[in-house]
């Protein structure tokens, strides 16, 4: 095959570059920065050497690594949650390993505050177009029905929208939310979100933090057109059993971890699991007398995650995760039988081996699968349907930290796809009927790359580099070439500008025509018909830190080409069709758009104020008479202002403020009268004209939340009061044409309708930790 | 699709009814060119009758915009016949009819014909049509459980050589109001199979059932699935909108014929 033979080719041209590289002229400082109390390794901390103006982000094992010339220096660490640490240190012509322990803020408001140096940090990033949020800080800002949910949190970023009210998916820089490229602990998810898009698979007593990539994609990640959301679990504290949970109006969580082998190997078990059928059965228990009532189904989901480290030694750890996830979904009467699940798996094991302080290797197996079975049986006849995508994937990413301000990286990646798409089973039992459609397919991604981030001077840092991918499925292969590029340059020490290119492929598509993320959306591969899309990214930023530190403005333009876009012709039946390539249109689109950011993270009062004006369209022959169209999430003013304040040592009130245009939506501009075979009475048909040429009204709303500590004998508890939507807006989720009837039964006239969906949702959380 | 709208109520499962979550909005719509809507089924031994309307823009009054200078003309092996507009309500079955004229329809299988219809506005319509053969009803079937209701089976013999699409219709005690089950399909995944239409335990004792198996153009199921999907876009949000894929151009509708086999039962 074509494409790991190139990735056998690359390799060892790459180790040759080591043994010029090696040669040094300043030295290594690195070691691991972790939380004093459980000893968890910090991922994304901020170490810095202030006077060089030099600094990184801890890696996912919470290590760093600096390069830095003899002499006297003082070291800064800073993460959201924890005082800030320093450390001075000599360096006298040799490498120094020094590990950064760093303490808790004193009270659970302070994890919000966080020294202004991390602003400074993050001005000095060369990585633009990126968000971290922590759960820490998630926890803390009102949610639905009090679940906080980190996809939607991230919605509150500039640049970042979501589909609708409520819905958890992303669409970022106006590309659809099939075109993410999620990663729970280095492995992918097909589809993380739970009750059609209202939840995100994010259980967020598992999960440590989330980082989001808009733009500058760095040359390790590729496979999706317009975001990588990187989510990393927690990973169980070394010290002692803890046990976390939270009940919710909806759903409970309980989380356990702790060490197995003290100071070797820790583990995390989280689970959750939401209630609502319990009510919803009682409630059927209570009407069933009722002649014409119809009872409500069933309905839950649960999610499992669990992780387990252990070190090996010194210079190697490996780490085990795994989550597991299901929706349920049905219905039950004496003949008739209706089941409806859906699902993740996702399985990695990370291997993490240290040459030596410079040098190290992460090497990742995991498997990752999507699947959803709808089954129906109706007396002697039953249906049963099923669809889904199974991965392994391997692979491998080495780091390599080189003199001159040379920090390498490079690495591939290979994945067999299994792809199983509408298997239908259609069976009586006495055999009379029978018939089944659907197909499967087999595919293999392969990628590598190489990258080098260059600090070229105090003012000038680079990267550069190279992603080869390929794909071949149904005996047809595709290969492309992704060239990444970013740079920054510090003007003074406060202002930084920031610039960057990226080209990405997509070589799986998401087969959904609807606006809701439905379980029943599936993937399917590039073949001969269906060629792999393609997406080109250009940003332009700058970055001014004020005020004595204490806010960092960012403004970032942004221009993105697609091309060969999906979408399917009207009327497409995705559901069961053997032919489903017949139903796909190709077509471009083009997305741009400037981001405003505001944040203030230091003082009694923190937050941040995001603005993001954009256009988003698309173009396919087959629609809209070829004509270009704005997206239905076209959104050409966002605005999110987010605000914490710690009013005392216990209470903490949020605040977040959400305005956007309205939805570009299809409407009806005619009708005609439709009388078919049957006569008497004729029905109204719609006569639709452009896509998406409406709009809704725009969207707005307030949220609140108090969070109250208690104070148990035992552990930490708090409650959490939420209002969703405290001003009680009626916002559109959609608009529809009705025909208003008089008593008789004749049509007088017809009215247009907005439907919302929530109005205030107060709600109440109960958190503990012992 | 039911499971859409399956799909679309459980969120609102949450929601007290009482909330008031639906409000009159008001759209402005853009003006609109009325096109001509034409309706016209023919089929043997029956008169030649059509309806022209036109399309109106959707907040208009309800009145029925009927067309009088509208002309229809068919054509088959080059003889012209033209329906006059003279509107008429069928009182047997209650449907409305703008043009017709008495003479009755002879045509066989295989034979074509098409349609022409044109207004002083200058709009013009046309469409064609093969007339299909018939497909027999083999068996209607059904079955009470314990609860004393029935679902019913209604089976017939695809043709393995031709793509056929077929309209399932069932009525119960007469034809001359709405049906209560009505569907098309297509044989993609049934071809040259004896196929099995079925239906839920909806029947009782003594039920008088009409069932009818209609062997339709692929222009009519195109047709009738566009209007289906254009009715369910308005009202369901995670539908995309769809335009009316008609059988004829130059305007909305459909021109084609109907060649069914029909069974009545009476649940014993």
């Amino acid at each position: 095959m074509r494409v790991p033979a190139f990735l056998l080719f690359l390799l060892p041209l790459l180790f040759l570059l080591f043994p010029d590289a090696m040669a040094q002229n300043g030295y290594t400082v690195s070691g691991y920065v972790r939380a004093a109390e459980s000893d968890e390794p910090l991922v994304g901390a901020t170490v810095a050497v202030p006077d060089l103006r030099l600094g990184t982000v801890t890696n996912e094992n919470g290590f760093y690594s600096l390069l830095l010339p003899n002499g006297n220096h003082t070291l800064q660490a800073t993460y959201i949650g924890y005082e800030p640490t320093t450390l001075t240190f000599t360096i006298n012509g040799g490498n120094k390993v020094i590990p950064i322990r760093m303490a808790p803020a004193s009270s659970q408001l302070q994890e919000v505050v966080i020294e202004a140096n991390t602003l400074q940090q993050k001005l000095n990033n060369n990585q633009m177009s990126v968000e971290l949020l922590t759960t820490k800080e998630a926890k803390l800002l009102p949610a639905l029905f009090g679940e906080v949910d980190l996809l939607k949190t991230l919605q509150l970023k500039p640049g970042v929208q979501s589909g609708g009210e409520g819905a958890s998916g992303l669409y970022v820089r106006g590309g659809g939310p099939d075109q993410n490229l999620v990663l729970l602990d280095n492995a992918v998810v097909y589809n993380a979100s739970h009750l059609f898009g209202f939840f995100s698979v994010f259980n967020p007593d598992a999960v440590e933090s989330v980082e989001l990539y808009k733009g500058g994609f760095p040359a390790q990640f590729g496979g999706r057109l317009s975001s990588v959301v990187d989510v990393k679990m927690n990973q169980g504290n070394n010290e002692r059993i803890r046990a976390t949970g939270g009940l919710g109006l909806i759903a409970s969580r309980l989380t356990l971890d702790g060490p197995i082998v003290k100071d070797k190997s820790s583990f995390v078990l989280s689970g959750r699991r939401t209630y609502f059928d319990i009510f919803t059965r009682q409630l059927n228990r209570l009407q069933e007398d009722k002649k014409d009532y119809s009872p409500i189904p069933d309905y839950y989901f649960y999610d499992l995650n669990g992780k387990v480290n252990y070190k090996l030694g010194e210079k190697d750890e490996l780490f085990l995760s795994g989550y597991y996830g299901r929706d349920f979904f049905g219905f039950t009467d004496a003949d008739f039988k209706f089941g409806f699940d859906w699902g993740n798996r996702v399985g990695s094991l990370r291997w993490q081996h240290r040459f030596n302080p410079r040098f190290q290797v992460n090497t990742t197996l995991s498997s990752s699968s999507y699947q959803y079975n709808i089954n129906n049986k109706i007396d002697v006849f039953s249906f049963n349907l099923t669809s889904d995508i199974q991965d392994i994937s391997l692979k491998t990413d080495f780091g390599l930290v080189l003199d001159k301000g040379h920090n390498l990286q490079f690495g591939a990646m290979t994945t067999r796809h299994s792809f199983t798409i509408g298997r239908l089973n259609f069976d009586s039992d006495d055999d009379r009927l029978t018939f089944n459609a659907g197909s499967a397919y087999d595919a293999t991604e392969a990628a590598a790359y190489v990258a080098d981030d260059w600090q070229v001077n105090s003012r000038l840092s680079l990267n550069y580099g190279l992603r080869f991918s390929g794909f071949n499925s149904s005996g047809k292969t595709y290969t492309a070439l992704e060239p990444r590029a970013s740079a920054k340059y510090s003007i003074t020490e406060n202002t930084a500008l920031k610039a960057s290119y990226a080209s990405m492929m997509q070589y799986i598509h998401l087969v959904a025509n609807s606006g809701a993320s439905l379980p029943t959306d599936i993937w399917y591969p590039s073949n001969d018909y269906v060629k792999p899309q393609r997406s080109q990214q250009v940003a332009a930023g700058v970055s001014h830190l004020f005020a004595g530190g204490r806010y960092l403005l960012t403004n970032e333009v942004y221009y993105k080409w697609m091309h060969r876009q999906i979408d399917f012709r009207d009327g497409a039946n995705l559901f069961v069709n053997d032919n489903l390539e017949e139903e796909f249109l190709f077509g471009k689109g083009e997305s741009y758009g400037n981001e405003l950011y505001l944040e203030k993270i230091k003082g009694r009062t923190t937050g941040w104020i995001g603005y993001t004006l954009s256009w988003t369209f698309r173009q396919f022959d087959g629609i809209n008479q070829g004509r270009r169209f704005p997206t239905r999430y076209d959104r050409r003013h966002d605005l999110s202002v987010v605000l914490l304040h710690k009013l005392s040592e216990r209470i903490n009130l949020t605040g977040a403020f959400v305005y956007g245009t309205g939805n570009a939506y299809s409407l009806p501009v005619a009708r005609f009268a439709f009388q078919d075979v049957n006569g008497k009475n004729a029905t109204v048909v719609p006569v639709y004209s452009d896509r998406n040429s409406f709009r809704l009204a725009a969207f707005h709303r307030l949220d609140l939340g108090l969070v109250l500590k208690l104070k148990p004998r035992n552990g930490e508890a708090d409650l959490t009061f939420n209002a969703y939507n405290a001003y009680n807006r009626r916002n559109p989720y959609f608009v529809y044409f009705e025909q208003v009837k008089d008593e008789s039964g004749e049509t007088t006239r017809f009215q247009a309708k907005q439907v919302s969906l929530f109005p205030v949702v107060p709600s109440v959380t109960y958190n503990f930790k012992f | 699709m039911r499971l859409k709208n399956l799909l679309y109520t459980l969120p609102l499962l949450f929601l007290l009814a009482s909330c008031d979550m639906e409000q009159d909005v008001s759209v402005n719509l853009p003006p609109h060119e009325s096109q001509l809507v034409v309706e016209c089924y023919l089929e043997p031994g029956e008169p030649l009758r059509a309806v022209v309307l036109e399309s109106v823009s959707y907040f208009n009054d309800p009145q029925l915009p009927v067309v009088p200078d509208a002309e229809v003309y068919l054509t088959h092996n080059g003889k012209t016949v033209k329906l006059p507009f003279s509107p008429f309500q069928d009182k047997h079955n209650g449907k409305y009819y703008t043009h017709r004229i008495s003479e009755r329809l002879k045509a066989a299988p295989g034979d074509v014909f098409t349609l022409e219809v044109k207004d002083r506005k200058g709009r013009r319509v046309t469409g064609s049509t093969t007339i299909q053969d018939i497909v027999p009803i083999e068996a209607v079937e059904w079955k009470f459980n314990e609860k004393e209701k029935a679902y019913l089976l209604t089976s017939f013999q695809d043709d393995p050589e031709a793509e056929n699409y077929y309209r399932y219709m069932t009525h119960q005690d007469s034809v001359n109001h709405g049906s209560e089950r009505d569907f098309v399909a297509s044989d993609a995944l049934t071809n040259g199979k004896r196929v099995s239409y079925g239906s839920g335990y909806d029947y009782e004792k003594g039920d008088t059932l009409i069932v009818s198996l209609y062997h339709i153009e692929k222009q009519y199921y195109d047709f009738l699935g566009s209007v289906s999907d254009a009715k369910s876009a308005n009202g369901n949000p995670f539908a995309q909108p769809s335009r009316i894929v008609s059988s004829v151009e130059g305007g909305i509708g459909i021109f084609t014929n109907l060649a069914y086999t029909r069974k009545m039962v009476i649940l014993e």
